[in-house]
C-alpha cells in the first residue's frame, strides 16, 4: 500500500472512526451508515489538512467512494 | 487547532464519563463550529464527556426559546452564535431578498424586533445554564448606499440596537459577551468569511474563524479560576531606577522621565487590587529607604493597598512563602512579577505552580502585554462584597494569627474575639456561593468543581439544604467564609459540599457549623463526601481530629462523637431563614 493511500485510510478513520481501517478502502456513500453530508464536507476538510491541497466543495456530492477520493487526490498531488 | 485535531480531541474523551451537555444556538449550518467548540470544551473538561446539540437552521432565537421554556433536556450551558442574518435573512448572502434602499428601513426594524425577541428569550433561560454569546464577525453584504469605505447611517443604526441588546445582556452576567476587540486580533475581519463554504454548505465561516469563536466561546463558557494575588519586586518594576542607589526620590514612573510604563503597572496593580487581587512585595532592599519611597504622593498605588511587605536582602523565594502564608494560599494561585530572569527562576524553582512574569522595562509591547495578561489572569466576571473586604480581612487575619501564635488559640483569646457568624440558609442562588466552592483548595471536602448547571441540580434534590456562613469578629469582618450543601434524607444528613475560606481557619468556625446543623436538622448522623485532594490537609486534619483516625471514605459522624470531640465555641449565632428574600 503506498503512503498516499495509507495517510487517505488515516483520513478516514478520523471521520469515520467506527470503521475498521482494513475495511475503509471499500468504503462508499452507499455502504458507511455515518456518511452523510456533513461527514462528507469535514472529510474533505481532513483531507486538506493532512495533504495540504485544496479539496472541491463542488466535487463533494462526487466524492462519494474511498476509490474516487483516491483517484481525485492522486490528480490534485500531481497538479501541485 | 485544525479540523482533524478537533474530531480527534473529541474522539479520545471518555465516553463513560459524566455528561457535559452543550446547546449550541446558531441559524447557519454549524458544522465545524460544532467540531471546534466541543473540542475546545473537552480540552477543558478532561474527565467529562462534551456533547453538543444544536437548534433548527435559521431560527436562532427559537432555539433559544426552547431552552428557556425547558422543552427537552436543560443543557449545562448554551453558546448564541448571532450573525447578521439571524436579525433578518436580507443582511446574509443566502438570501434572495432585495437590497433596495427602500427595504432598508423595513429590514432595521425587523432586526430591532428579533434583537428584543432574542434579549427576551436570554431573560428567561433558567439562571443554572450559562451562556455565551459572540456578536455578529462577519461583514454586512455590500447593500447600503454608501461605498465600502463609508459606513451609512443605517450600518450604525443596525450597530447601535445590537450594541444596546448586548449590553443588556451583559448587565447582572446574565450572558457572558465574547469582546469582539479580541477575537479581531486572533481573527483578522478579512479572514473570516468563506462566501463559497457559506453558499454551498451553508457554514459561512472559514476553517481558522470557526475555530477562533469555538476557542473564544469555550473560554467564556468555562473560564479559568482568576489568580487570587500579585507578588511584586519595586526596583526597574514597580518604579524605574534602583532606590538604594537614586534614592526615593530618584526613582520615576511618569511621562516626563520616559518611565510611563511603570506608572502603569502601578495603576493596574491599584485597579486589581481594589478588585480584591492581593498585591504583597517582594523586594530586595533597604526597608528604611523603600519606607521613604512609598511615602511619595505621586505613587498611583496607594501603600494601604499593598500587604505584606518583605523588604530586605535574604532569598526571594523564602519572601514569596512569607508572603503566601500570610495570604494562606497556593502558590498556584498567584503571580510573581519582576524584572530579573534570575530572580524569577529562583522563585520558579521554589514555588511550583506560581506564574512568573517578566517586567519588560523598555519594550513598549511587551509591556503592554503584560499588562494585559495581568488582567486577563486575575479579571473577575463580578465584584463581590467579599473582594473589597479581603485585603482588610488578611491584616486582621495576620494580627490574629500573630495573637494566637505558638500553641494555635488559646480559650481565652477565642472566648474574647467578640465572635459572630451568620447561617444564610437561603443562599444558593448567590454569585458568591458558587463562586467560593470552585475557587476553595484547602478546606474542601472533595475538590469537586461545579458548573451552574450541577449547582443547580443539587439544590433540586429532595430534601437539599445549602448554608452560607458569614463570620465577624472584633478584627474585622470576613464576609461569606463558608458554604455547605447536602440533602437530609431521613435522619441522616448526607454532605456532598463543605468548603471554607482559609481566612477563616482555627476559629472553630467548622465545629460551630456541624453543631449548628445537627440541631437545625435533628439528626443523629452526618455522611460526608469525603475525598482526599493534594490540597485539602485541612480539611483531613479537622475530620481526623473528630474521627480520632485519618478519614477514609465513606466517612460518617454521629452526633454523640461530634460532641464528645467538639472543644468550647464562643461565636454567637444568627441564623437567616430560607426564602426570606
Amino acid at each position: 500500500m503506498n503512503d498516499v493511500k495509507k495517510r487517505l485510510i488515516g483520513c478516514f478513520h478520523t471521520v469515520f472512526p467506527d470503521v475498521p481501517e482494513s475495511a475503509i478502502p471499500q468504503l462508499s456513500q452507499a455502504t458507511a451508515a455515518g456518511w452523510d453530508s456533513v461527514s462528507a464536507i469535514t472529510l474533505l476538510n481532513v483531507i486538506e489538512d493532512e495533504f495540504g491541497v485544496e479539496m472541491d466543495l463542488d466535487q463533494v456530492a462526487e466524492l462519494n467512494s474511498f476509490d474516487r477520493i483516491y483517484t481525485y487526490l492522486e490528480q490534485q498531488l500531481q497538479a501541485a | 487547532m485544525t479540523i482533524t485535531e478537533a474530531l480527534q480531541v473529541a474522539q479520545r474523551a471518555d465516553a463513560a464519563g459524566p455528561k457535559f451537555q452543550v446547546k449550541l444556538a446558531c441559524g447557519f449550518t454549524p458544522l465545524h463550529l460544532q467540531t471546534f467548540l466541543i473540542a475546545h470544551l473537552q480540552q477543558r473538561l478532561p474527565g467529562r464527556k462534551v456533547v453538543a446539540t444544536t437548534g433548527l437552521y435559521g431560527d436562532l432565537a427559537g432555539t433559544i426559546e426552547n431552552v428557556a421554556t425547558g422543552s427537552g433536556d436543560l443543557p449545562d450551558c448554551l453558546a448564541v452564535v448571532l450573525e447578521w442574518s439571524d436579525l433578518d435573512q436580507r443582511l446574509g448572502f443566502r438570501s434572495s431578498g432585495a437590497w433596495s434602499t427602500a427595504a432598508l428601513s423595513d429590514i432595521l426594524s425587523s432586526a430591532r424586533t428579533m434583537l428584543a425577541r432574542i434579549a427576551d428569550a436570554v431573560s428567561r433561560v433558567p439562571a443554572g445554564v450559562r451562556m455565551a454569546f459572540t456578536l455578529p464577525s462577519l461583514p454586512l453584504p455590500p447593500m447600503f448606499h454608501t461605498s465600502g469605505w463609508q459606513v451609512s447611517e443605517e450600518e450604525l443604526i443596525l450597530r447601535r440596537d445590537l450594541l444596546a441588546m448586548a449590553s443588556q445582556l451583559a448587565h447582572g452576567m446574565r450572558a457572558v459577551i465574547v469582546n469582539t476587540q479580541r477575537l479581531a486580533e486572533r481573527s483578522p475581519a478579512g479572514k473570516r468569511f468563506d462566501l463559497k463554504s457559506d453558499l454551498l454548505t451553508g457554514l459561512p465561516y472559514t476553517l481558522p474563524h470557526a475555530d477562533e469563536v469555538a476557542a473564544a466561546l469555550a473560554l467564556a463558557l468555562l473560564p479559568p479560576a482568576p489568580k487570587k494575588g500579585i507578588i511584586s519586586d519595586l526596583d526597574d518594576t514597580l518604579w524605574s531606577g534602583i532606590v538604594g542607589e537614586v534614592g526615593p526620590d530618584g526613582v520615576s514612573w511618569d511621562l516626563a522621565t520616559h518611565h510611563q510604563l511603570h506608572g502603569l503597572y502601578q495603576n493596574t496593580l491599584a485597579s486589581l487590587s481594589e478588585n480584591g487581587v492581593l498585591v504583597g512585595i517582594a523586594s530586595k532592599n533597604d526597608a528604611a529607604v523603600v519606607q521613604k519611597a512609598f511615602k511619595r504622593p505621586d505613587l498611583l498605588i496607594s501603600t494601604d493597598r499593598i500587604f505584606p511587605f518583605e523588604v530586605h536582602w535574604d532569598a526571594k523565594s523564602g519572601s514569596v512563602s512569607r508572603i503566601l502564608n500570610t495570604w494562606n494560599i497556593a502558590a498556584d494561585s498567584v503571580i510573581f512579577v519582576d524584572d530579573s530572569p534570575m530572580e524569577l527562576a529562583e522563585v520558579a524553582a521554589a514555588h511550583p505552580g506560581i506564574e512568573c512574569i517578566c517586567f519588560p522595562k523598555a519594550d513598549y509591547a511587551a509591556g503592554l502585554e503584560m499588562l494585559r495578561r495581568l488582567r486577563d489572569l486575575c479579571g473577575k466576571e463580578r465584584i463581590s462584597k467579599e473582594d473589597t473586604i479581603r485585603l482588610d480581612s488578611i491584616r486582621r487575619s495576620a494580627e490574629f494569627q500573630q495573637q494566637t501564635a505558638g500553641d494555635g488559640a488559646p480559650e481565652e483569646f477565642l472566648r474574647q474575639l467578640d465572635a459572630r457568624i451568620s447561617f444564610d440558609f437561603d443562599c444558593g442562588s448567590d454569585s458568591r456561593t458558587l463562586e467560593l466552592i470552585n475557587k476553595t483548595n484547602q478546606f474542601n471536602l472533595n475538590g469537586i468543581r461545579l458548573t451552574e448547571a450541577d449547582w443547580q441540580k443539587r439544590l433540586a434534590q429532595p430534601g437539599a439544604f445549602v448554608a452560607g456562613l458569614s463570620y465577624e469578629d472584633k478584627f474585622g469582618m470576613l464576609g461569606t467564609i463558608s458554604i455547605i450543601q447536602g440533602r437530609q434524607q431521613e435522619n441522616v444528613l448526607y454532605v456532598s459540599t463543605w468548603v471554607m475560606s482559609c481566612r477563616a481557619f482555627a476559629r472553630r468556625i467548622e465545629h460551630r457549623c456541624l453543631e449548628v446543623l445537627f440541631e437545625r436538622y435533628q439528626t443523629n448522623r452526618m455522611e460526608f463526601d469525603f475525598a482526599a485532594t493534594a490540597k485539602n490537609g485541612p480539611v483531613q486534619d479537622f475530620l481526623t481530629a473528630i474521627l480520632g483516625v485519618r478519614p477514609d471514605p465513606p466517612v460518617g459522624i454521629a452526633r454523640p462523637q461530634f460532641q464528645a470531640m467538639c472543644p468550647p465555641l464562643y461565636h454567637m449565632v444568627r441564623e437567616l431563614e430560607e426564602n426570606r428574600k
